[in-house]
């Protein structure tokens, strides 16, 4: 108990080198971090718990065994297990034998149709375009439209999760949204 | 894969602290990489070694005690 309550005033870099030594530690970071990776997982499979807590389960397994080949450079640790959760997201979509339907907030996609179309009203039949387009794209692309507009997520933390800088994270974002938009604007002149 | 339809409900995408409480669980955790660390481990009884090892130390206390009668 002593030792528990003298290592979370420990400095993150330190609990992980005691957490390397000794499993029983990892503890510390699992309830520092187990809210916000939860909450990531949550909202990218749609709202199923059940689902969100085995893969929030799974990736701190897979961060715990592989604890000892974790290097600091310079991206908090949170970055490194949303990377852990994101692969983990990634692999259980593309287990699924049928689509997985996840269902996204109106207001998420309204504030897409905002930034990939100059504004403008949105019909109920725009919107369903818009989702019929978001389901036809690359994976790749997909993810980071999910993260940015759907999870909330700032550039930086982006950036984080994929090891890139902020300014490379927003031009891939802004690049997508240009695609998106030329495809917007040849469906509305067809 | 993935497919995506809009929810046109006001129904909150954010977990509940209830369903945090439930899904955290740090013994469950520890308990499975426990099992998942330690499960490649052979068995002594299993080891070839081992048993080369055992079968050495018979021969030469069997060769010794012949050496004496």
């Amino acid at each position: 108990m002593f030792r528990k309550k003298h290592i979370e005033n420990l400095s993150e870099s330190e609990i992980i080198e005691f957490a390397k030594k000794r499993p029983d530690y990892f503890g510390v970071l699992y309830d520092r971090y187990f809210e916000q990776i939860f909450r990531f997982v949550y909202k990218r499979i749609g709202g199923n718990e059940a689902i969100a807590g085995d893969l929030t389960q799974q990736c701190f397994i897979k961060a715990m065994a592989n604890l000892t080949k974790y290097e600091d450079r310079g991206f908090p640790f949170s970055s490194w297990l949303y990377r852990i959760a994101q692969n983990e997201v990634l692999m259980f979509f593309r287990e699924q034998k049928k689509h997985f339907t996840i269902t996204i907030e109106e207001r998420h996609v309204i504030s897409l149709f905002e930034e990939a179309t100059d504004g403008g009203t949105m019909s109920l039949e725009d919107q369903e375009k818009l989702v019929t387009f978001l389901n036809e794209m690359e994976q790749e692309q997909l993810d980071l439209i999910e993260l940015r507009f759907f999870q909330g997520l700032s550039f930086t933390e982006i950036a984080d999760i994929y090891a890139i800088t902020e300014a490379n994270a927003k031009m891939r974002i802004y690049r997508i949204l240009e695609k998106l938009k030329k495809k917007w604007m040849t469906n509305i002149k067809s | 894969m993935r497919k995506f339809t809009v929810n046109k409900a006001p129904k909150s995408s954010e977990p509940s602290k209830e369903q945090i409480a439930r899904q955290k669980d740090f013994s469950r955790l520890h308990h499975q990489y426990e099992t998942l660390t330690k499960r490649g481990k052979k068995p002594l009884y299993r080891d070839p070694k081992l048993w080369m090892l055992l079968f050495i130390i018979g021969v030469v206390i069997f060769l010794m005690f012949h050496e004496k009668s």
